[in-house]
This record gives C-alpha cells, sequence and structure tokens, in this order.
C-alpha cells in the first residue's frame, strides 16, 4: 500500500510568494557560503541532504486531497482518493497520465465531509471530463451530491456539474459496517465537526491498514468518548489526522472549530498502538517554518510521552509517498 | 493516582502524585473540581496545583486543567500551575498551556 498526499492544507490553499522564495534563497546561499557545485545535480544533493525542508521545500498549499494505491493496476484495482481539495486537480492530471499507461479509469471518492477546502477541487478535476471514466463517490452523509452540484452552479462556477461525462454515482455509507470497495475493505466512523465528518480505514488484501481522520474535534466534554477512536487507529500502519491547531488553542480560541492538535494526535496513536502518524490539514496562515517547528516538538513530546513502542511522527507535505 | 491537598496562606495547594494518562484522568478531573470548590471557600480564592509530584500528563489531564480552570473562573477563584519538572516544563511548552495557565517554579511564588 502506498499513500500519496496531493493537498495537505487546510480551510483555504495557499502558495508562496516572492518575498517567501527569496527568503528561502537567501538562506540556501548563506548555507552553502564557500561552497562550489559542479553542476545542478550536486546543487540539488546538497540542497536535499544539508538543508531544512522549511528551506530547501515547502509543505506546499493545496488543500486535502490524499490517494492510496492498493491493490495492482495491472489486475484493474481502481483508484482510491480521499477528499476532493485543490489537491485533486494535480491528481487528476498524473491520473490520466496513468491511464494513458492502461490504469483502470475507475475512481472511488472517499468524503470526510462538504465543507469546502475538501471539495473545491472537483471542478478541476480533468477525469470527470471522460466519457470512459467511472467515478463514485462514498460518502457518510447524504447530501454529498447536493453539495457537489452546488458548488457548479452558474453563480459560482462556469462549468454545470450536468456537463461532467464520466459517469459518476454517489454512494451513502453507513458508520459501523465494514464495506468491499476496490482493493480495500472501508469502515467509517462519524466525528465531531460541523454537519458532522467521517473518519475512514482501509485495509488491503495484506492486512495493512492506514486511518483518515481529519476535520475531527475531541471535545473536552466527550474525552471518555476516544477508546472508541483509539480503537478505529488500532494497529494502524499509517494515522493521517487533523492536527491543525496547538492544543491550547483547540481548547480556549479555537474551541468548537471543528478541528484537533498534535498532542491528541499523538496520545490517540499511542493509545490504539498505531505505527505511524502523519500531521495534516495544516492551518493556512503557518509559514513552512511554523510547521516545522510543529513536527519537532510533535516529534519531542512523542518521546517524552511513549509507554510502548515508538511512534513514528511524519508531518504531510504535498507530493509527500508514504509506503506502507 | 495519589492526592494530597492543604492550605497555605488562604490559598489550596493541591497536589496530585504519579502520572495522569487515560487511567488516571477521571480521577484527576474529579480531585481538581473539589480543590476548586474548597478553593472558592477559601479566604485567598486561589488554588495551586503543585506538579511535584507528577512525572508525565497526557492531553487528557492538560484537558482536565482547562475544566477546572472554568469552573474556578466561574467561582472567582485564581489557578495557578507550580513546580512542573523537566518532562512537564516541555510537555506545558509543546502544548502552548504555558500561554493558558500562569506556571511558577515555587509555591511560595504561586502564592
Amino acid at each position: 500500500m502506498l499513500v500519496r498526499f496531493w493537498g495537505t492544507r487546510g480551510s483555504l490553499p495557499v502558495a508562496a510568494t516572492a518575498a517567501i522564495v527569496q527568503e528561502k534563497v537567501a538562506a540556501a546561499l548563506l548555507a552553502a557560503s564557500g561552497r562550489s557545485f559542479a553542476d545542478i545535480d550536486e546543487a540539488r544533493s546538497f540542497a536535499r541532504a544539508e538543508l531544512d525542508f522549511a528551506t530547501s521545500g515547502t509543505f506546499g498549499g493545496a488543500t486535502t486531497c490524499v490517494e492510496i494505491e492498493a491493490g495492482d493496476p495491472a489486475n484493474g484495482d481502481p483508484y482510491i482518493i480521499c477528499d476532493m481539495g485543490s489537491g485533486l486537480r494535480g491528481f487528476g492530471l498524473d491520473a490520466m497520465r496513468r491511464c494513458g499507461q492502461g490504469h483502470a479509469r475507475v475512481y472511488h471518492f472517499f468524503m470526510s465531509h462538504l465543507h469546502w477546502d475538501h471539495i473545491m477541487g472537483f471542478p478541476f478535476f480533468v477525469p470527470a471530463f471522460d466519457p470512459n471514466a467511472h467515478i463514485i463517490i462514498h460518502a457518510g452523509h447524504a447530501d454529498a451530491e447536493e453539495a457537489l452540484r452546488r458548488q457548479q452552479e452558474e453563480i459560482s462556477f462556469p462549468v454545470k456539474f450536468e456537463w461532467l461525462r464520466a459517469k459518476i454515482e454517489f454512494r451513502t455509507l453507513k458508520a459501523g459496517e465494514t464495506y468491499q470497495i476496490g482493493a480495500v475493505q472501508v469502515e467509517l466512523m462519524e466525528q465531531h465537526h460541523s454537519h458532522s465528518s467521517f473518519g475512514y480505514r482501509f485495509t488491503d488484501a495484506e492486512g495493512k491498514v492506514v486511518v483518515f481522520s481529519t476535520d475531527s474535534e475531541h471535545k473536552m466534554d466527550r474525552m471518555e468518548g476516544e477508546a472508541d477512536v483509539e480503537q478505529f487507529f488500532r494497529e494502524a500502519d499509517l494515522v493521517i489526522c487533523d492536527t491543525m491547531y496547538s492544543l491550547a488553542d483547540s481548547v480556549s480560541m479555537k474551541e468548537d472549530w471543528g478541528h484537533s492538535s498534535n498532542i491528541v494526535a499523538i496520545d490517540l496513536c499511542h493509545g490504539g498502538h498505531a505505527k505511524r502518524l502523519a500531521l495534516f490539514h495544516h492551518e493556512p496562515v503557518y509559514s513552512d517554518a511554523d510547521i516545522a517547528r510543529m513536527h519537532a516538538e510533535s516529534v519531542r513530546y512523542e518521546e517524552l510521552t511513549r509507554e510502548h513502542d515508538p511512534l513514528e511522527v511524519l508531518c504531510a507535505y504535498d507530493g509527500l509517498e508514504v509506503a506502507l | 493516582m495519589q492526592w494530597s491537598s492543604s492550605q497555605q496562606q488562604g490559598c489550596v495547594v493541591a497536589s496530585p502524585d504519579g502520572r495522569v494518562d487515560e487511567a488516571t484522568a477521571e480521577a484527576f478531573t474529579e480531585h481538581l473540581a473539589s480543590s476548586v470548590a474548597l478553593a472558592a471557600e477559601s479566604p485567598g480564592k486561589k488554588l495551586i496545583v503543585d506538579f511535584g509530584g507528577l512525572d508525565y500528563m497526557s492531553s487528557r489531564g492538560l484537558r482536565a486543567l482547562t475544566l477546572a480552570k472554568r469552573q474556578a473562573d466561574a467561582a472567582g477563584v485564581a489557578m495557578t500551575l507550580a513546580r512542573p519538572n523537566e518532562v512537564m516544563r516541555e510537555i506545558l511548552a509543546i502544548s502552548r498551556y504555558d500561554k493558558l495557565f500562569s506556571v511558577t517554579d515555587t509555591i511560595e511564588a504561586a502564592i
């Protein structure tokens, strides 16, 4: 199983400005002081090996879209995608390339919820214009179709939903049930968020498990319910978790905003004996340095509070691939 | 978990001992609530949670502190955290709880 992150920001897409890029270049030049590079490959190697990620790279700015590669495309196994944030555009273009190489033109979407940042990519999803594509949109919400059609009404977007050429179906899933879809078994769990959200647990034929749990607030007055969340996360190979705010913010200024923190995510993963956690749904006002700092602090918190096996704490970025 | 309580100069000093995790969070929450109630009746109207005996606290414990602070605010009780060890200092910083609570090195400084 491979998990590929196409969009990792929450709320709103962001992009680096000229000033931000100039700062990174200046920091890189300073770090390279006194060095010379024979060619661009040497310079690239230096950047990868010796610069911190916030300087040499970026966590990106596209909103939520995560692809799960399971099964075998050569056997016709379909695409599996969680959410349709602005990162979906990049996935769609890549999928067209892979379909050109023989990948089945079948796309199973699993929607955490229907807020704008999680559906905004669909009008730009090129495979939706492919008459040979089959798109199945799974959601715990019965009003998923209404949300997608509405964002393509003329007042909001010049291309109507009805003009899309792919065969598009909507299926409502129930929390507590197990479904075999494509190459994975799928379970879902209702989460606390405005108009509700759903987490998904995917298990492939080899028993590898990835949990996608974004836009989920763990309320202080329902902490005893977190045993259910730990059960949902149990022994997962990768948990992708909403870690948008600090714990302090999530219980004060940002209470009831529907999001979680790195601290709670780590505690839940420890409780569920998960193997890896990907920090996700990054706050759009955070710079790359802010996110990198949050990642380092999260790694340290995991070390301080670990009772059993280590939990590997990753920080999701646009373009990250995690092989399980 | 172990819990002891004393009064110093009109303030309630609550001293949990051990770890605050999933297993002990409920007891911690209940003891905190009782301590806030006690502090509301005390002349100083102040609760000092003495972290001196605490090894570690998970997010369950941190959030229990927030619930206690809401109860304290409603009762006009000031709440301070005192004597965190190095691990707790880091946890308070990482969680940014050091921005939500007054934290002192000694009980005397909290009084």
